[in-house]
C-alpha cells in the first residue's frame, strides 16, 4: 500500500520547484532480545520537477514522535548522501522503535539533495592526480572547499598505517575510558582485541588501490571520487572504503583493473551551494 | 540477557522413537516485524539449552496453536507446511559442544493492541544424524566413480542409488533425447529445416552443465535424501547445490571445482534420526 503523507513545498530554486516525500513502505521492526530493540524503518520516494538533476538525497530527522508520546529521535543523526541511482531513487529512513501501543507516529525534517549543477566547483577533475604520490592534489576549488586529499604511495601508505597503529599510551587512554563509562575489564580486552584485528586488515591495500589521505570532516565533504582513465571516462571501481582514525581517514578505491599512469581524480564536493534543503512533516500510520 | 525459560512438554511422541527427556526451551529473541511490505511475521527464537547445535542437521517448528491475548490466531492457515530447513549454524559450530540449539517459530503478526502472545503448542522435529549409523553417507573419491554408481551401505539401506555420470554416458544421453524431440517434431509436421534448428536449439539448453559441476542420477523412492554436501582434504563441509533436470540432478558448488580427493556426504531422514519434542509456550510479552 503506498500512500502520500505530505507534500511540502519550498521556494522554487533551479528546477527544484518543489520536493514532497511519498512513503513506499514503513516497516515497524520490533525486537527484544537483551539489549538489543528494534527501529521503525521508512522507505520514501521524493516527488517534484527537477530531481533528475540531484546525483544524490539524504533525509535529516529533526523531530520524531508517536502518538503515546515517545521521542524517536534526538535529531543528531546525519546519515550519508544516497546515489539517486541507486534503488531506483528511494530513501530510507530510520528512527527509534515506536511505543506497542501507539498507533500512529509524526516525523518532521528535511530532505537534501546534492546538485552538482548549481555550483560550478562541486566537481573537481584534477589531472594527472596520481603522477605526484605523497603530495596533497592541487585545485582552487579544492582550496575554496578548504579539502585536502593527499594519494598516497605504497611507502607513504605503509607509513600512514604505522602512525594509525595503537600503541600503548592509547590503550591506556581506551581502558581508562572504558572503566569510567562503566565497560567490564573482559568487554574493554576484547573491543582492544577487536581494533588490532581491523589493523590487522588494513596492512596491505588491494593490488593497483588509490589511496587517499585526509581529515574526517575532509571526506565527510566529499560524496563520490571517481578515477578517470585515459579517455575521461570513470574506471570500474569494485570496493571503496573509507578508515577513520580519530581525525585521520584514508579512502581505497579498488579498481577493476591498475589505472594508467596519467589517469584523473574526480572528487565530487558537497558544496553549500549544490546542497538543497526542503522540509518535510510527515503523519505515519502505523502496520 | 533477559530471557524467560518456557515449559517445554518434552515427551516421547512422535515420529520417531528416542526417548526424549524433558527439558525446558529458553525465549531468546522475540521479532515482531510489522510492515506493509514484505515478511510481515512474528518471529519467536527457542533455544533449547539440551541440545547442542552441532549434533542436529536440520529442524522445523510444527505450530498447532498459536493466539494472542486479544484472542486472534497467529497461525497462517494458507502457509504451506515448513520443510527441514538445514542448520546452517552447525556447520559453523566448530566442533564446540557447547553452544545450544535455536529454532525459529514463525507466526503470523499479533494485533498491535495485543501486549502478549498468549499461547504457542506445537513441535520441533529435529534431524539428528547421529541417532542413525545409516544416516550419513560418505564417499571417499567419489570423481573417480564417474559412469558408475556409488556403492555404500548407509545408501542401501535407505534404498538410494546415485550414479555418476561420465562425459561419455551424458552425450549419448543427450543424442537419444535429440532423437525423440527429433521423431516428436516430425510427427507434428515440421519440414527437416525446422527440425534441425528446434532440435539444435533443444540441445543447447538440455543438461547444460558447467566444467565444475558434476551430473548424476539419483534414484529415492522414499525421499530419504536431506541434504548433499561435499567434504574437500581439510573436512571442510561445502553445500551442494542440486538441481533437476531431465530426470538427472546436476550438482553444483558455484563455480567451485571439486577436487579429486573430496568426498561426496549424502544425509538421509530415517525412522530413528528424526525426532519431535512437543513444547508450549505462555504469556509470551511483546516487543
Amino acid at each position: 500500500m503506498r500512500f502520500l503523507i505530505a507534500l511540502l513545498l519550498a521556494t522554487a530554486a533551479y528546477g527544484q520547484s518543489g520536493v514532497g516525500v511519498e512513503i513506499d513502505d514503513v516497516t515497524d521492526n520490533r525486537v527484544s532480545a537483551g539489549d538489543l530493540v528494534g527501529s521503525l524503518e521508512l522507505r520514501v520516494k521524493l516527488t517534484g520537477t527537477g530531481l533528475d538533476k540531484a546525483t544524490a538525497a539524504r533525509m535529516l530527522v529533526k523531530e520524531a514522535r508517536d502518538d503515546r508520546g515517545t521521542t524517536l529521535s534526538d535529531g543528531t543523526d546525519k546519515p550519508d548522501f544516497f546515489p539517486r541511482e541507486y534503488n531506483s531513487g528511494t530513501l530510507q529512513l530510520s528512527v527509534r522503535q515506536p511505543a506497542r501501543a501507539a498507533s500512529s507516529v509524526r516525523i518532521k525534517g528535511s530532505v537534501e539533495l546534492f546538485v552538482p549543477s548549481r555550483d560550478p566547483n562541486a566537481i573537481v577533475t584534477v589531472d594527472k592526480a596520481l603522477a605526484k604520490l605523497d603530495t596533497p592534489l592541487s585545485a582552487k576549488a579544492l582550496k575554496a572547499a578548504k579539502v585536502t586529499i593527499t594519494p598516497l604511495s605504497p611507502a607513504g601508505y605503509a607509513e600512514t598505517m604505522k602512525t594509525r597503529r595503537l600503541d600503548e599510551k592509547q590503550i591506556a587512554e581506551i581502558r581508562a575510558e572504558g572503566k569510567k563509562r562503566g565497560v567490564s575489564e573482559k568487554e574493554i580486552d576484547q573491543m582492544i582485541g577487536l581494533a588490532k584485528a581491523l589493523e590487522g586488515l588494513d596492512s596491505d591495500p588491494p593490488v593497483g588501490a588509490v589511496i587517499l589521505s585526509g581529515t574526517k570532516s575532509d571526506f565527510d565533504r566529499i560524496f563520490r571520487v571517481e578515477i578517470l582513465g585515459s579517455d575521461g571516462k570513470p574506471i570500474d571501481v569494485s570496493g571503496r572504503t573509507v578508515s577513520t582514525r580519530g581525525e585521520a581517514s584514508i579512502m581505497t578505491l579498488a579498481p577493476a583493473q591498475p589505472p594508467p599512469a596519467n589517469a584523473s581524480l574526480q572528487l565530487y564536493i558537497l558544496t553549500d551551494k549544490a546542497r538543497m534543503s526542503f522540509p518535510f512533516d510527515l503523519k505515519v500510520t502505523l502496520p | 540477557m533477559k530471557r524467560f525459560i518456557a515449559l517445554a512438554l518434552f515427551s516421547a511422541s512422535l515420529v520417531a522413537q528416542p526417548k526424549a527427556k524433558p527439558g525446558d526451551v529458553a525465549v531468546v529473541q522475540v521479532n515482531d516485524r510489522r510492515t506493509n511490505g514484505s515478511f510481515s511475521q512474528l518471529m519467536i527464537t527457542l533455544e533449547l539449552p539440551g541440545i547442542p547445535s552441532i549434533d542436529v542437521g536440520a529442524m522445523r517448528v510444527l505450530v498447532s496453536q498459536a493466539v494472542d491475548d486479544s484472542g486472534q490466531s497467529l497461525l497462517d492457515s494458507e502457509a504451506r507446511e515448513p520443510e527441514l530447513e538445514t542448520n546452517s549454524r552447525a556447520l559453523y559450530a566448530a566442533g564446540d559442544k557447547n553452544v545450544p540449539l535455536t529454532v525459529g517459530v514463525t507466526l503470523k503478526n499479533p494485533a498491535r493492541k495485543s501486549t502478549a502472545v498468549k499461547q504457542v503448542t506445537g513441535e520441533i522435529e529435529l534431524f539428528i544424524p547421529s541417532k542413525d549409523p545409516n544416516s550419513v553417507a560418505e564417499i571417499s573419491k567419489f570423481l573417480s566413480f564417474s559412469g558408475k554408481t556409488l556403492a555404500h551401505r548407509a545408501l542401501k539401506a535407505n534404498g538410494v542409488e546415485i550414479a555418476q555420470i561420465s562425459p561419455t554416458q551424458l552425450a549419448a544421453e543427450k543424442k537419444r533425447l535429440g532423437e525423440a524431440k527429433r521423431k516428436e517434431y516430425k510427427d507434428a509436421g515440421y519440414d527437416d529445416e525446422t527440425i534441425n534448428s528446434l532440435v539444435s536449439s533443444h540441445l543447447e539448453s538440455l543438461l547444460n552443465i558447467e566444467e565444475s559441476d558434476v551430473l548424476v542420477r539419483i534414484k529415492d523412492p522414499n525421499k530419504r535424501i536431506q541434504d548433499l554436501s561435499y567434504v574437500d582434504a581439510k573436512g571442510e563441509t561445502k553445500r551442494i547445490s542440486a538441481r533437476d533436470d531431465e530426470g538427472f540432478t546436476i550438482l553444483s558448488l558455484w563455480g567451485e571445482k571439486p577436487q579429486p580427493d573430496w568426498k561426496l556426504r549424502v544425509s538421509m531422514k530415517t525412522s530413528k534420526n528424526i525426532v519431535r519434542y512437543p513444547f508450549s509456550l505462555s504469556n509470551v510479552p511483546l516487543p
